[in-house]
This record gives C-alpha cells, structure tokens and sequence, in this order.
C-alpha cells in the first residue's frame, strides 16, 4: 500500500510498548497490531486523534504517502 | 448487546431439510408416474376420464412431457433448497454478508428463472392437449408473482455482493 504506517518508529521514538498505547487510547491490541502491520484497510479520525493524543504528535508522524 | 434469539432460522432450517427429502420424494413420484402410465397407457387413460371420442395419444404425449419437465423442476429445487440452508446457516453463524451468499443468491435467482420458464413451457403444453371434452386445469404458466421473485433475487444477490464488500471494508477499519 502507497500509505505507510510509522507507528513502530513513534512507539520507539517515546519508549512505549504496544500494549502500552493500547491501554491508553482504548483501542484493542489486535487492532494497533494490524495498523501497525500495515494490514488495515481504513482509519477512523477517532483512531487517529486518539493515537496523536497519546504520542503528542500529528497525523503526518505516523502516516506517510511513498509514491509507487 | 446481543440481539434476542429468534424462533425463525431454526425453524427455517428444518423446514429446508425436510423439503429437501420431499422434493427428492416428489420426483422419485413423478418419474414413477411417467414409467407406469407409458407401461399402461389404457389403464392410465381411465384412470384419469379421456373421454372415448378423443385420440389418446396427443394427450399421452403431452401429459409425459408434462411430467418429464416435472421432473426437471427437481434438481432446480434441490439447488434452490440447499443453497438456502447453507445461507440460513450463515445467519446463526452471525456472519451472511460474505461473497458465498452472493453467488448462492445468484444461483438460487438463476434456477428460479429457469423454473417460471418451466412453468410457462408446461402451462403451454397444458393448453395445446385441453379440449372441451377434456378440460385439463394445470396451476402453471405465466405469474408476475414468480417474475418479481427473479427479478427481486437478482437484486438481493446484488444487495448481498455490496454489502460484503462493505463489512470487508469495515473489518480492515481501525
């Protein structure tokens, strides 16, 4: 997929486990997994602010478009 | 939250099973019926009142074809059956918007169409053997009622393709 997920690198950047962000934002282990895997096929802005709110950053930290 | 458990599906599912085994019954009936009427055509004409004055064999001719595609309408109805249960088990399962429901749809609309064209080849021969001296009332032909079953079976397979592309959809969302 053209739109790449840098979930990893943020939890690395700010030492956080999955299971920790899971926890935080209310959104199930196996759903961060599959975002972070980049297996989902959609995001919802919920998911997105949560995920922002929790890592202090913004929606481009962690999507990034990689033209084919 | 659960939805409350329904009496219908399970009811639905053994209402197909035995109609399954029925329909099966019913050629198995009908084919018999062919054998035994060609094996004994004048104790067949008796049995059903031919009227002395009227040649037989049109009308012998006529009632086999009649019962030949009879029992045609078997494996039309047996794929139509079997296909509903496989789809009234989704339902249970909590899971029928998936592609399989869709193309089961589309056979089951296919084989209804087939079925009213049965219907309308069987009603036709009907009419073509009927006379004054013997009236022959078949409940077969045209019906609007059995179009609108094809026509709203295709729609649904439709509805159905859609919306299991949508719960796709909704099941890759985060």
């Amino acid at each position: 997929m053209a739109i790449a997920v840098k979930l990893d690198d943020l939890l690395h950047e700010r030492r956080m486990t999955l299971t920790e962000l899971a926890s935080q934002v209310d959104i199930t282990l196996a759903n961060l997994s599959i975002l972070k895997t980049g297996k989902a096929r959609a995001i919802r802005f919920s998911t997105l602010e949560a995920i922002c709110e929790a890592l202090n950053c913004q929606p481009g930290d962690l999507l990034e478009f990689e033209p084919g | 939250m659960s939805r409350p458990k329904s009496a219908a599906l399970p009811i639905a599912y053994v209402v197909l099973r035995i109609l399954v085994i029925l329909n099966w019954l019913y050629g198995a009936a009908v084919l018999g019926l062919v054998i035994f009427a060609n094996s004994y055509p004048a104790w067949f004409m008796k049995a059903i009142d031919v009227p002395a004055g009227v040649d037989p064999k049109p009308i012998m001719i006529g009632l086999t074809a009649i019962a030949t595609l009879g029992v045609l309408a078997v494996p039309l109805n047996h794929l139509i059956l079997t296909r509903l249960l496989r789809m009234v088990e989704t339902v249970s399962r909590g899971d029928p918007f998936i592609k399989a429901n869709a193309y089961r749809l589309n056979a089951i609309a296919w084989a209804l169409l087939a079925l009213q064209v049965l219907s309308m080849v069987i009603g036709t021969i009907g009419k073509a053997i009927a006379s004054k001296e013997f009236p022959l009332h078949l409940d077969a032909g045209f019906s609007v009622s059995g179009w609108l079953a094809v026509i709203l079976t295709f729609v649904l397979a439709r509805v159905f393709a859609e919306g299991a592309l949508m719960r796709e959809d909704l099941e890759g969302t985060v």
